[in-house]
């Protein structure tokens, strides 16, 4: 038995450099709707290698697409999966992806899977939740209507591998591996040298909150230990708005209080990707 | 019950067919042994009773079924019971799907011809974008719309129960939030959230009812925002609370009390068309009350001041009733 693998592999130049290519595997019947191409065009734009699985014989059938995700897997060894429910119209074929996601926790317990499905709520999410729970097995459910942008977070947080380059908006890329800050695009790219020390921490971890879930806010507490003497709120609030102008004299530009950081009053602080 | 009830009617069935053998014997038997017709009328009077009082069993079971039905649906104002729920469940899943289908494909499309615009910048009239926005912004609507229904199917369904399972809050609100931070992002507004502890852990609850009450709430603060949009989960021993906090006009205090009323917008008062069903606050509010816990509303509409909405959900952690069979 074999299954054909059909992936461009293509994937951007910038994250690539940086990041190792994370290899999505898709298990679909409809892999060539406008909805699936659309997340794959996204997983692409992140540097990640997304790959479609299809039955060499063409059919839709449930069974078919089982055997030829197992095969699939076992060949090339993904990162994450991104399996559907229903595998066409035929009644056994309803929640078959339920059955496929079993095999698949039983084969890979450790394999993330992001199950993209109509279902993603209700009774029948519960009993693959309740199911995943006792595998203790990282799958989660998505919505087919969620946005390829809500794919790639939850992807991210179920893969769970903190980036070596984090990359915000179009001109900042923090690239965790060597501690530095690099602003603007292409040869025009510079290091922004101010930001070292506390101020790199302080930024690495509002930008790893912010690559986790764009609207996560990072405690005061958190961010309090890399600050110093007897004020470290004070001493944060100055840091803080160092690594704003450092990144904003490398851009050309001036932060006003709601850009780039942005203070939630007695909370803490957050990213915000200046627009481009 | 409905066992009782079943055998009563099927007594009444014996005895009512007791009857008709009796009757219809009687003539027969009459014939043959003309010389013992006193054996005949009392055959025949025993047939008759043994009809009558068949029929009247089972007429009397019929009825007695019937009135349980009733009664078991008469809070809710149902038709039918249980079975009547559970296929309207069935029967709308199958038509989210269908509905879902051209949704698919309208999004689909819409995210590829945003692709084809980005590819080529400034080529595109601002028009068009906000169109393709539009469009993308009114897919978490219908996400929401369906939800709404089929929880509103089963709140109504009393038979319908749902298990406690571990959940992790902060997931639940992190992952409304990514939906919801591109649709703030587009009309203009910023969505924050933050736990605290940083690291709640789990409780024991009902996830889609938890995700499900916090996305109306969000929605309806994305919606009503003037620019912000905060979502803070905290904790005590034995609760936890959202709040969905957004710094728009404020709701007049001779509102308030209908916030949760079903089917109640601010466009009923103004006597405008409805934006939405009006079935988002009232359900929400149900739910969390049906789950041992409460939904509430703080708000100041002074234009002078701070104005803003703020929502507080609080619900158990049922800690100490943790299910067996999870860890």
């Amino acid at each position: 038995m074999g299954a054909k693998i059909n992936g461009p592999g293509s994937e951007n130049p910038k994250m690539a450099r940086a990041n190792p290519v994370r290899k999505i595997l898709i298990v679909d019947d409809e892999s060539e709707s406008a909805i699936l191409r659309a997340v794959r065009r996204r997983l692409e734009e992140e540097g990640w290698e997304a790959t479609v699985v299809q039955p060499e014989t063409g059919y839709s059938l449930g069974e078919e697409f089982e055997a030829a995700a197992l095969w699939s897997i076992e060949q090339s060894l993904p990162d994450a999966v991104l399996l559907d429910v229903r595998f066409g119209e035929h009644r056994d074929d309803q929640f078959r992806g339920l059955r496929i996601l079993g095999e698949l926790v039983d084969r890979w317990p450790k394999l993330p899977i992001l199950m993209f499905t109509q279902y993603s709520q209700g009774q029948d999410r519960e009993t693959a939740v309740r199911g995943s729970l006792q595998w203790d097995s990282p799958v989660d459910f998505i919505d087919k209507l969620a946005s390829p942008d809500e794919v790639v977070l939850r992807l991210r947080r179920l893969i769970g591998v903190s980036p070596e380059a984090i990359p915000i908006g179009n001109h900042i890329l923090v690239d965790v591996s060597t501690r530095q800050v690099f602003v603007g695009v292409g040869e025009g790219r510079t290091e922004a040298l101010e930001i070292q020390g506390m101020k790199f921490e302080i930024f690495r971890e509002l930008a790893a909150s912010w690559y986790r879930s764009p609207g996560e806010l990072v405690a005061f507490s958190r961010l309090e230990r890399y600050s110093e003497g007897e004020n470290p709120r004070a001493s944060l609030r100055v840091r803080i708005r160092e690594i704003k102008d450092a990144i904003g004299k490398a851009m050309n530009m001036r932060f006003g209080p709601s850009e780039l950081i942005l203070n939630v009053r007695d909370q803490g602080y957050r990213l915000v990707p200046p627009k481009s | 019950m409905s066992k009782v009830l079943t055998s009563v009617k099927i007594a009444g069935a014996v005895i009512a067919l007791g009857g008709i053998v009796c009757l219809i014997l009687a003539p027969l038997i009459g014939g043959s042994l003309s010389d013992s017709l006193w054996a005949l009328e009392p055959l025949t009077y025993i047939g008759a009773a043994l009809l009558v009082a068949g029929l009247g069993v089972a007429l009397a079971s019929y009825a007695r079924a019937e009135q349980q039905a009733r009664s078991a649906d008469g809070s809710n104002g149902h038709q039918q019971g249980n079975s009547w729920s559970e296929t309207t469940l069935q029967y709308f899943q199958l038509f989210d799907h269908d509905l879902g289908r051209p949704l698919r494909r309208i999004a689909g499309k819409e995210r590829e011809l945003r692709a084809v615009l980005q590819a080529a910048p400034g080529e595109a009239d601002a028009g068009v974008v906000d169109l393709l926005d539009e469009i993308e912004r009114q897919t978490p609507n219908f996400r929401l719309m369906m939800s709404n229904i089929q929880v509103l199917i089963q709140l109504e369904s009393p038979d319908i129960e749902e298990s406690l399972q571990p959940v992790e809050p902060s997931e639940i609100v992190r992952r409304i939030a990514d939906l919801y931070t591109a649709v703030a992002a587009e009309a203009g507004k910023e969505i924050t959230w933050w736990s605290e502890p940083t690291e709640m852990g789990l409780v024991y609850a009902n996830s889609n009812a938890i995700e499900h009450i916090v996305t109306n709430l969000v929605d309806n603060a994305v919606r009503y925002a003037t620019t912000h949009v905060e979502v803070k989960l905290t904790n005590n021993p034995s609760h936890f609370f959202v709040r969905v906090w957004d710094d728009g006009p404020g709701i007049g205090s001779q509102y308030v009390q209908h916030l949760f009323d079903r089917g109640w917008t601010p466009e009923v008062v103004r006597r405008e068309e409805k934006s939405s069903s009006g079935l988002g606050l009232f359900i929400a509010r149900s739910l969390a009350r049906q789950l041992g816990g409460d939904l509430t509303v703080e708000t100041d509409d002074n234009s002078d001041g701070d104005h803003h909405t703020a929502f507080l959900l609080s619900l158990p952690s049922n800690l100490s009733a943790q299910p067996n069979g999870f860890r």
